[in-house]
């Protein structure tokens, strides 16, 4: 049994087609890259997937469980986790108490109370290495560390499927491979499975991708393990944008 | 005998409503452009009422030259505030612009308590009545509504037909082209702010040309009510759908008023009152964008 | 960290300060009026700030709970005074006033805490007028006319200690329920439904993604915070003045109170209400000998300037500057 499967699911806003028919499998302990341009719907579909948004058509299933018209708080503690693209720290509370929070409503949460939850909120400040940042509000630290507290604060949530929206948007060469370096070490301790959004770091897809998926204006366009993907002409035209034949590799 | 007084409190609740749904514009052209809720609203309304009754009992100004004294008025505030802290608040939490406008509608208040204090006063601009179906009209009422309506024309002229009307047009739908496009968002923001307020202030004086008297400090509260129904009615963000919001409001306050005179053991005025507050919780309650589309 | 006494040690200086008023307006001559019309602004700002403070959503129709509660008890004691039993006309009433201002939590939240923000106000403004129209205009409970329940008062306890209750002993009530509320604040606080509300203030959004089901949390906050006011009307306007007139219950001026006093203090903290109904009640008692009336014109600006350069209010620039010492622990 898949751990997510979306079959035929379409989202709308008015005349906009954002998601559209798009049907896939994540199996458990995967980790999946979706790639696209700007625009072509990858956000909305975590949204989709989330319950941020309720599709329009299309059947969303978690372990076998239909969440296609669940709300989205619903959805979290059965074990679907999520970063935004935009850091969202709760900035007014503590780094120990913005990962807390995601243990406490997580899918654990009904068997962990308030002081179990900022334990394992330490658990995790080590991981992401911020140890000393502990007691400090979440809103004045750097776009990186918020980063890395949105992750953690995913992780307490002790999700099967985490969903990662550009983590690695606007980091430098050296901090991308940390971040992927991290991924995988949470994909082997948390036993999970990881669907990451990027836009176009191939450092990222080539080191951590089992699968790519190529959006493009909603639909998908290509769906296949990451060697065959990255030699894809499909692939290569949404990252450079060059078409597949006459291309300079031809040559 | 019943019918005829319905009918005639339903024509007076139509030439209301007119006022009432001018009262709302300025209401909906704020939240339509900035996304803000001017809370005190109704106190930017009882300012209007004063001007006429000052110009009138002081200077013995004719109350149709206040209307234009009270539109600068009003945008002479909407410029002040705007600058001075609406303009920081509006990317910050809801809230915060909330409590600004509702304090400067307490400021409002207890500014134009200290100055005239908080008897109920009025003025009597007497022209004589009109004989129609159903009902009398003072001519006062009628200019009242045709004030509204010519305003209310007015305004979607300028809108549709003016380079500046098109401008704040543009940035309802879609600031950041607008930006791009070299429009300064930021005036626009401010001059439909400005002209929202002028919009409130203004139809104060249309206000006191329909209810001449019980001008008070205190008056503005029940008339944020009001406007919200109206506005919520229309659709929060269309000025077009408040004025048709109001005729509808109009309509059912008077309407409502005859019904409940019959049933004994009840204080019709009250209930009217009770009900109008009802009808936004329905409304809310079933479709919050409001009833009526002037998309 | 795990040790219970440091959990509710932010209580010390809140308990500190009631003792502290109490003490001064049972020993010094005169000021027992004062004392207890602060005791009454702390209140109702803890009891305020357990929404708006806590949830970040104004509503402006709040007194309706204080108004409703103050007819929870005029109805307890104007009915009941006849039958003979004691101090327990006094818990009904206050059971009456907890009670109706829960059905109008329920009623009002039902519709109002489904929207969010600007909608969510909007709901709310009309509800003080709405109810007082609805009493009024159905002829409830006397109408128009209110109730006066003097010589039911007097029925039930002889003229002597019902005076003594109306002039003494409804404000040690209020001391009491201004600590309850702050109790209620720091237990909130501490568990998982303070957290819930941290983050549902915070961005909404994110909260539910996160499993929080922020419409139940809404829920709690706002009929907890009623039920206070309802405590509080039942106490410091029905018992205190033995009667309730639908036009005095039903102001709006006393919403603006309460968000003046939770603002000026620090919304969201427990401190804060405590600070700000200080500041606020011995502004207005010492104001009033100079410029009686002025205190509204006189704070509504000085709200806007809090908004915009201290939205964190006096208690939550403190809060700023004691982070990382020992204080941190005790100011919260």
């Amino acid at each position: 049994m898949p751990l997510l499967k979306l079959e035929n699911v379409t989202k709308r806003f008015g005349g906009l087609v954002a998601v559209d028919d798009v049907s896939l499998e994540v199996k458990h302990g995967e980790i999946i890259a979706i790639v696209g341009p700007n625009g072509a719907g990858k956000t909305t579909l975590f949204n989709v997937i989330n319950g941020v948004f309720l599709s329009d058509g299309g059947k969303i299933t978690f372990e076998g469980k239909d969440i296609t018209h669940l709300p989205a708080f619903k959805r979290a503690p059965l074990g679907i986790g999520r970063t935004f693209q935009i850091p969202r720290p709760f900035g007014s509370a503590s780094v120990r108490e913005n990962i807390a929070i995601g243990g406490m409503f997580g899918a654990h949460g009904h068997r962990m109370n308030v002081d179990a939850s900022m334990e394992m909120a330490d658990h995790y400040i080590d991981l992401i290495g911020l140890k000393g940042h502990s007691d400090k509000p979440a809103g004045g630290l750097t776009p990186t560390e918020k980063k890395l507290v949105e992750i953690a604060r995913a992780l307490a949530m002790k999700p099967k499927l985490l969903l990662m929206d550009e983590a690695m948007a606007g980091m430098n060469p050296k901090d991308i491979d940390h971040m992927v370096e991290l991924i995988k070490q949470i994909r082997k301790t948390e036993k999970i499975a990881i669907v990451s959004m990027v836009e176009h770091i191939m450092r990222a897809v080539a080191g951590l991708a089992e699968r790519v998926m190529v959006m493009h204006q909603g639909a998908k366009l290509v769906d296949e393990p990451t060697k065959e993907a990255l030699s894809d002409p499909r692939v290569i035209e949404v990252y450079l944008g060059r078409p597949p034949e006459g291309s300079v590799a031809d040559r | 005998m019943v019918f005829d007084q319905l009918m005639g409190n339903l024509i007076q609740g139509l030439i209301l409503g007119g006022i009432y749904g001018m009262m709302t514009m300025g209401l909906s052209l704020i939240f339509g452009v900035l996304k803000v809720v001017n809370v005190g609203h109704g106190q930017f309304i009882m300012v209007g009422a004063f001007t006429a009754l000052w110009m009138f009992n002081s200077l013995g100004a004719n109350p149709v030259i206040a209307i234009p004294v009270a539109f600068l008025i009003g945008m002479l505030l909407g410029f002040l505030c705007y600058y001075s802290f609406v303009k920081r608040l509006l990317k910050g939490p809801e809230l915060a612009s909330l409590l600004a406008t509702f304090s400067v509608g307490v400021i409002l208040e207890e500014t134009v308590k200290f100055i005239f204090g908080s008897e109920f006063r009025g003025y009597n601009w007497a022209l004589g009545k009109i004989r129609i179906p159903f009902t009398v009209l003072p001519y006062t009422k009628l200019i009242a509504f045709s004030g509204s309506i010519l305003i209310a024309v007015l305004l979607f002229l300028w809108f549709k037909k003016t380079r500046a009307g098109t401008a704040l047009r543009s940035v309802v739908e879609d600031s950041e082209g607008a930006r791009v496009c070299g429009v300064n968002v930021d005036w626009q923001y401010a001059l439909s702010f400005s002209i929202g307020l002028g919009l409130t202030v203004a139809s104060g004086v249309l206000l006191t040309m329909f209810i001449p008297v019980g001008i008070n400090p205190n008056m503005g509260g029940q008339y944020t009510l009001k406007a919200f129904v109206i506005a919520v009615l229309g659709g929060l963000s269309s000025p077009y759908g408040a004025f048709f919001g109001g005729i509808v409001f109009g309509l059912i306050e008077n309407g409502s008023y005859t019904l409940f005179a019959l049933l004994p053991h009840v204080e019709p005025f009250a209930l009217t009152r009770f009900l109008s507050f009802v009808i936004l919780l329905v409304i809310l309650l079933i479709r919050p964008t409001g009833l009526i589309r002037t998309r | 960290m795990k040790n219970p006494s440091t959990k509710y040690l932010p209580l010390a200086p809140v308990l500190a300060g009631y003792l502290f008023l109490f003490l001064v307006g049972e020993n010094m001559e005169g000021k027992w009026q004062l004392i207890a019309m602060l005791a009454f602004y702390c209140a109702l700002g803890q009891a305020f700030n357990l929404f708006m403070g806590m949830t970040g959503y104004v509503d402006f129709g709040y007194v309706a709970f204080l108004g409703v509660g103050t007819y929870g008890m005029a109805i307890a004691i104007s009915r009941l005074s006849d039958k003979g039993l004691g101090l327990w006309l006094l818990v009904i009433g206050l059971l009456m006033a907890i009670g109706m201002a829960t059905l109008l939590s329920l009623a009002v939240g039902a519709v109002a805490l489904r929207l969010r923000g600007a909608y969510f106000a909007i709901a709310t403004i009309g509800v003080n007028e709405g109810f007082r129209y609805l009493v009024e205009g159905a002829r409830l409970w006397g109408g128009s006319e209110g109730i006066i329940f003097t010589a039911q008062l007097n029925e039930a306890f002889g003229r002597e200690f019902a005076n003594v209750l109306a002039t003494y002993w409804a404000d040690v009530a209020l001391f009491v329920i201004a600590v309850f509320a702050a109790f209620l604040t720091l237990f909130y606080m501490r568990s998982k439904i303070g957290y819930a509300l941290t983050a549902l203030r915070e961005d909404e959004d994110a909260a539910k993604v996160m499993g929080i089901n922020v419409t139940k949390y809404k829920i709690i906050a706002f009929i907890t915070s009623a039920s206070l006011a309802g405590m509080i009307g039942a106490v410091a306007w029905a018992l205190k003045l033995t009667y309730v007139f639908p036009p005095d219950v039903f102001e709006i001026h006393y919403t603006v109170e309460a968000i003046i006093i939770v603002l000026l203090g620090g919304a969201g903290t427990l401190l804060g209400p405590i600070v700000g109904g200080l500041i606020y009640g011995l502004s207005k008692y010492y104001l009033a000998v100079i410029l009686p009336g002025f205190q509204l014109l006189i704070f509504a600006p000085i709200i806007i300037i809090i908004i915009v350069l201290f939205p964190e209010g006096t208690v939550g620039v403190l809060k700023k500057r004691i982070q990382g010492t020992f204080w941190a622990k005790i100011i919260i």
